[in-house]
């Protein structure tokens, strides 16, 4: 569940897109607020589908909503 | 608070009280069966009713529920699954050990705490498996 090296651009998007709240992103692609919280802050790396939605909520690729630092792979 | 959140307090709290009924009824049953109490049986039966009833509401309620859930929300409960079953083995070991180690191999007990043994193993899945949910939601909430 953790995500030591996944990063991601969330919450910026979220701004940049008509400053949309949380409660209005996890009605988009489907989860509770909580679970947009935890992906925010790092805590949760959502699923490969999730993440999908996510990036095309924000109309962008999944590249600029996620990023994986594979320096220590 | 999320469906994960009310399930788990809503399951915490019907087992909780119903447990807790259905083992003083057990305990009345126990405590009147070499009385020759006419009633015996009618406590008994009410003592499994508060066992079966809260049951079926968890079931029915379960799938439900669980449709609801998003992945991270069925994570946190298979995690909550898996920690609630190791906390049943454990406390059917100590249900059948204690009588064995207490009582010796060659003595009986009564068959009226077979129910309280199920009970307390129903029991303790469930209080577990709530807490385990409500504990890791309370804790990301926090952090977060």
């Amino acid at each position: 569940m953790g995500s030591e090296h996944l990063s991601n651009n969330v919450r910026r998007l979220r701004f940049e897109n008509d400053q949309m709240t949380q409660e209005q992103l996890a009605d988009k692609v489907g989860v509770t607020r909580q679970t947009i919280i935890a992906i925010e802050s790092g805590k949760y790396a959502p699923s490969l589908p999730l993440a999908f939605r996510i990036a095309r909520t924000f109309g962008v690729p999944i590249e600029q909503v996620f990023q994986y630092d594979n320096e220590q792979t | 608070m999320s469906k994960l959140q009310k399930s788990a307090w809503f399951n915490l709290g019907l087992i909780t009280i119903s447990s807790l009924f259905a083992l003083l009824c057990f305990t009345v049953a126990a405590s009147k069966i070499e009385k020759g109490f006419n009633y015996i049986n009618v406590i008994l039966c009410l003592a499994m009713m508060c066992i079966i009833i809260p049951l079926t509401l968890i079931i029915a309620k379960k799938k439900s529920y669980e449709a609801g859930f998003d992945e991270r929300e069925k994570i946190i409960n298979q995690r909550a699954t898996s920690l609630s079953l190791s906390g049943l083995i454990i406390t059917l070991y100590f249900a059948c050990f204690i009588p064995f180690v207490a009582l010796g191999g060659g003595n009986i007990i009564k068959v009226v705490y077979l129910p309280v043994i199920f009970i307390c193993t129903i029991f303790t899945y469930q209080l577990i498996k709530s807490i385990a949910i409500i504990v890791q939601c309370a804790l990301e909430e926090q952090n977060g």
